[in-house]
């Protein structure tokens, strides 16, 4: 296939909207009647609900209903369907009972005819509670504590080897260390917002996801209605993370007031509801043992993680699978994975769940392995580089890690580094360089698409995926007008509706790889069918030639042997008489390709941090970033990821934290004041360079995702890098000035 | 957020008069802080009185000092020019504070007004003796990171949040106000209290007293002044510690000193003990360190803040050394 947009920088198609403010949100959605719901939060971590007055809040002005456990109406269960269906974020129904799990789960929703007189309401509604002693933290001997079998299908206790044969041997150089890390909230700039509107037994909901087949599947199974009777809108998300990944009980409950009024209901999430209601990233404590020999070989990786989740939660921060046990030859190795349950609000992926803080801990190890050995942290890493999956035995489906440690090494000037801590200095600032690797799935999903091209010469290819500021809907017309060799003006791609031919979840980095090969399908199964037709009819100058012998490209259909014989397959389908020629796929990653390859993006990060050591201040003033994701679809938008991975990696490396309270289990900076992420002035200059060759297996473009890529092996770059410049090894996230005094 | 009424003003005397007639009254200028918290009903007033209309936007250079007046934003105060020469200080805790599109709302005299950071006031729920008197202080056990070391007391450490105040109680400066009684001068450093055991008491303002300008007395060493602020980012954020000192060298040796820290205190903190250890000293390492000793040696830690103390001291230590150099 000839690609002419696939690979060029083009500018974001939906970047005016944007910037004009054109764009519509959730929360921007407005209806005929529109009423307005606030949740009440609890202000406990445990206990049970003995009574809720809201006399007060029903006689506040313009109230029109308070809905508690006392009168929400029965919903059914969501099935738990990750890959054919939805996923709730919490295993329990909104206001299901009386009890309380964690502080801030939704214990009423107050609907009124504003916001305003909402929210006020909301204040007065009065909840008498019998409060129980929570458990708060994984450590607490009182704590429910699981060994989980697997997540997502990845195996979470696992061995290979001796990994204790191998660590008893004397001649071992071994580390073993334990990194923790606090818990993160995603913070996206978008609240959570949902809009939803019944039309008898039709519910439409325009809701802030990147799942909107997740979210037609859940609201149809809790109001046990077929799916084609709800459909889920997301044209624009203004970002994610992960947060707006499963379906979370807001979406349910703005439902559910709008049946209960008969009117449409509008639900955003306040800021500190953010911290409570929509997932974080659960708190990690993980210990790393590695084991090498005098060269540097690795013997032995164990990565023992425990971390928590609710009690109405099973997910888990997998935080060695994609990590410890695959990133390095090495013949020995096990995983554990312990997950305690605590009265905290229930935790969800987010941007690289396990990879990330997984690296931190791998990675910090890695550069206190290679102290060790007095050894440079490149070379230990190039040392045992394998060139396939060690779990698994399968090759990888394509790998340029080695040429990512090259380039990034060479454009950050690595070799001028000079090892000893402390010895490298600018003027009174203390000056470290630090690496990681940066590692993520490759994941390829099940995916279709619609092609529909008009006898106007142009398109549009829809699917029902998703945008979250990534860069998609620019993508994928890049993708589908090189399939359709349409320009790319002429393609409209359409996305974030649940009646479009369906995508999976905007997660696991997988759409730019699952949905890109839905709409080459699509687009050949249209061209396929101009093919045909133009062969078939006399009018056409291609009228006799085979339909394998028909080409297509710059809107033209042409014979491929004489590419001067052809004509525009407007003037093609317009002769058609239907006005125009669709084309269906329904795509998934072959059961044989999944058997022969493993499928693994890698890439290499370097840093460099100033220290004023008075001061304990750090600064991140420069990045180098080298990955290999397969095929590059547009160079400005996968930098710009790399950019927010970055970024977002420079904040859990140094200042992100979501603190509760030992005594209450609330959090405490559940606020974009208390809880810092980076702002301009913290961020540095920041390099992304691509090895950009494509994947010759995992579909028809060979391109791999990068968001989650790109925010792994960041905060290991920088803990390495702190601890080159001062000699002080911080393992506890975030590196705040208090940890450096 | 509670239903409340609005109204403006377009005069002083018509601003005092409408909220002292009302005991929820509240004067409302920027609203950075006010609306904030209005949002989180921590703060319920029944009556809004909006003062922006009222003329108290000049700053006035006079040959007794600077006047400033209470509605000249915090972007005007910092970029203007005498206030960049003759008090850099105050310039540079300006600008360290908050965002530009917070600073061109926010007010000089609502500044002096700014409430605190602490998580347990804000979140409208815990108990809080600055919030509800009696009730208790979750802050003392709970997490306490960024809580005030000095100036504490066991019904309350809540941080006071702002640097412009820091660098005000470094210059002398005078609070002029007009209230139901009439006008009045309160010297900055009698202008914020300690919390004591009255917490919800956090100026010497008395309901319906507004404040109408900031006076700044000559002091033609702080055009030798620096302000430094130690935070988890660079920007935006508030401070785990800061300092504004201003210095007077002559012949090697050090005349006066004005020391002020922030971030670490209940109110902005005027280290009057630490400068009393500079004057007669050269300006040297020995004397800084000396003086950050004892501006320090009252601190009282509690589980999560015991840095703020060490990094209070080297905050001091750095802006002394900015200023006066080492010889």
């Amino acid at each position: 296939m000839s690609t002419k947009a696939v690979g060029s920088p083009l500018d974001r198609v939906d970047g005016r909207l944007k910037v004009t403010g054109a764009a519509k949100y959730a929360a921007d959605v407005s209806a005929k009647d529109l009423a307005h719901a606030v949740l009440v939060p609890a202000v406990l971590a445990k206990g049970k609900i003995t009574a809720i007055d809201d006399a007060a809040a029903l006689k506040a002005p313009g109230v029109l209903a308070v809905l508690t456990h006392k009168n929400v109406p029965k919903l059914r269960p969501a099935k738990d369907d990750f890959f054919n269906g939805g996923k709730a974020g919490e295993d329990r129904l909104p206001l299901a009972d009386d009890r309380i799990h964690y502080a801030g789960q939704h214990l009423a929703v107050v609907v009124a005819e504003t916001a305003e007189q909402a929210r006020h309401a909301a204040a007065l509604v009065r909840v008498a509670y019998e409060e129980e002693k929570p458990v708060l933290t994984a450590d607490d001997p009182r704590a429910r504590r699981t060994l989980p079998k697997e997540s997502f299908g990845e195996e979470l206790q696992y061995h290979r080897g001796d990994v204790d044969k191998a660590l008893a041997d004397p001649g071992a150089v071994t580390v073993e260390q334990t990194y923790t890390t606090p818990v993160e909230t995603h913070n996206p700039m978008e609240l959570s917002a949902t809009v939803a509107a019944w039309d008898g037994d039709r519910l439409t909901v325009h809701d802030a996801t990147q799942w909107v087949k997740g979210t037609q599947a859940i609201l149809a199974d809790v109001f046990g209605l077929p799916r084609d009777k709800v459909r889920a809108l997301c044209p624009f998300l203004g970002g994610g993370f992960g947060c707006k990944g499963f379906i979370w009980p807001h979406t349910i409950l703005a439902a559910v007031a709008a049946k209960v009024v008969g009117r449409p209901v509008k639900l955003m999430l306040t800021r500190a509801q953010m911290f409570v209601g929509v997932g974080h990233r659960p708190s990690t404590h993980q210990k790393v043992t590695l084991a090498a020999a005098k060269d540097g070989t690795l013997t032995a990786v164990r990565h023992e993680t425990t971390t928590e989740t609710s009690p109405v939660g099973e997910y888990i921060e997998a935080c060695g699978t994609a990590t410890s046990r695959i990133m390095y030859a090495c013949p020995n190795a096990r995983l554990v994975h312990t997950l305690a349950h605590v009265n905290v609000a229930t935790p969800t992926p987010m941007r690289a769940p396990g990879e990330n803080p997984g690296t931190f801990a791998l990675e910090s190890a890695l550069d206190e392995l290679a102290y060790a050995l007095k050894m440079d942290p490149v070379a230990l890493r190039v040392l045992n580089h394998t060139a396939v999956n060690p779990a698994t035995g399968l090759p990888w489906s394509s790998n340029f890690l080695k040429e990512c440690y090259a380039l990034g090494a060479e454009k950050f000037g690595w070799k001028k580094r000079t090892p000893e801590p402390r010895s490298m200095k600018d003027g009174s600032l203390l000056v470290g360089w630090g690496m990681a690797t940066a590692t993520y799935p490759g994941y390829r999903f099940p995916a279709s698409a619609k092609a529909r091209v008009t006898a106007d010469g142009k398109a549009v290819v829809s699917s029902a995926t998703h945008e979250l500021g990534t860069g998609a809907y620019t993508i994928f017309t890049q993708a589908a007008a090189d399939a359709l060799g349409l320009p790319v003006g002429r393609v409209t791609f359409e996305l974030g509706d649940s009646s479009l031919p369906p995508a999976p979840v905007a997660g696991g980095s997988n759409s730019t790889a699952s949905v890109s090969q839905a709409i080459v399908e699509a687009a050949q199964a249209v061209q396929s069918k101009l093919a045909q037709m133009a062969v078939a009819d006399a009018k056409s100058p291609l009228h006799g030639l085979r339909a394998d012998q028909v080409s297509f490209g710059d809107g033209k259909a042409f014979a491929a042997a004489e590419p001067s014989r052809g004509e525009p397959i407007a003037d093609l389908i317009g002769r058609g008489g239907k006005g125009a020629v669709v084309g269906e796929s329904a795509t998934r990653l072959s059961e044989e390709k999944q058997k022969r390859f493993a499928f693994q993006s890698f890439g290499a990060q370097f840093c460099e941090v100033k220290v004023d050591e008075a001061l304990a201040r750090v600064r991140v003033t420069r990045w180098v970033g080298a990955f290999d994701n397969g095929r590059v679809l547009n160079p400005k938008t996968c930098r710009s990821q790399v950019l927010g991975g970055v970024i977002m990696g420079m904040g859990m490396a140094l200042m992100e934290h979501t603190a509760y309270d030992e005594r209450t289990g609330r959090p405490v900076t559940d606020n974009l004041a208390d809880y810092a992420v980076p702002v301009n002035a913290d961020v540095g200059a920041i390099e992304a360079y691509f090895i950009d060759k494509p994947d010759p297996h995992i579909n028809a473009l060979g391109c791999r995702g990068i968001g989650e890529m790109a925010v792994t092996g960041v905060a290991a770059a920088i803990a390495n890098a702190v601890y080159h410049a001062t000699g002080k090894r911080v393992r506890d996230l975030p590196i705040t000035p208090d940890k450096l005094l | 957020m509670n239903p409340f009424a609005y109204l403006r003003a377009d005069t002083a005397a018509a601003a005092v008069k409408q909220v002292s007639s009302e005991a929820r009254a509240a004067f409302l200028a920027g609203g950075t802080t006010l609306l904030d918290l209005m949002k989180l009903n921590v703060e319920a007033p029944a009556v809004l009185v909006d003062i922006n209309a009222v003329p108290l936007t000049k700053i006035e250079v006079a040959e007794t000092g600077v006047r400033v007046g209470a509605l000249v934003s915090n972007t005007d105060l910092a970029y203007h020019e005498t206030i960049r020469q003759r008090y850099p200080v105050l310039s540079e805790a300006t600008l360290s504070g908050a965002s530009p599109q917070l600073r061109n709302m926010a007010s000089t005299g609502g500044n002096l007004m700014q409430r605190t950071r602490c998580y347990y006031f804000r979140d409208g729920v815990s108990p809080c003796n600055k919030r509800q008197p009696g009730s208790g202080c979750a802050a003392l056990e709970g997490f306490n990171r960024i809580h005030a070391v000095l100036g504490t007391s066991d019904q309350c450490i809540a941080t006071h949040p702002s640097d412009l105040c820091v660098a005000l109680v470094a210059l002398d400066a005078v609070v002029k106000t007009r209230g139901p009684k009439g006008e009045r001068a309160i010297p900055i450093a009698e202008f914020h209290l300690l919390p004591g055991a009255t917490p919800e008491r956090e100026t010497a303002l008395e309901h319906g007293e507004m404040i109408t300008a900031v006076e700044l007395p000559n002091l033609p060493f702080a055009a030798r002044s620096h302000y430094l602020k130690v935070r988890d980012r660079a920007s935006y954020e508030f401070a785990l510690a800061s300092a504004a000192v201003a210095l007077e060298i002559k012949d090697g040796v050090i005349r006066a000193a004005r020391l002020a820290l922030g971030g670490v205190a209940t109110k902005p903190w005027r280290a009057f003990e630490a400068e009393k250890v500079l004057i007669g000293a050269k300006p040297a390492e020995a004397a800084y360190s000396a003086a950050a000793k004892e501006a320090l040696k009252d601190a009282k830690a509690r589980k999560f803040n015991a840095f703020k103390i060490e990094l209070a001291r080297r905050t001091l230590v750095r802006a002394l050394t900015t200023v006066g150099g080492m010889t």
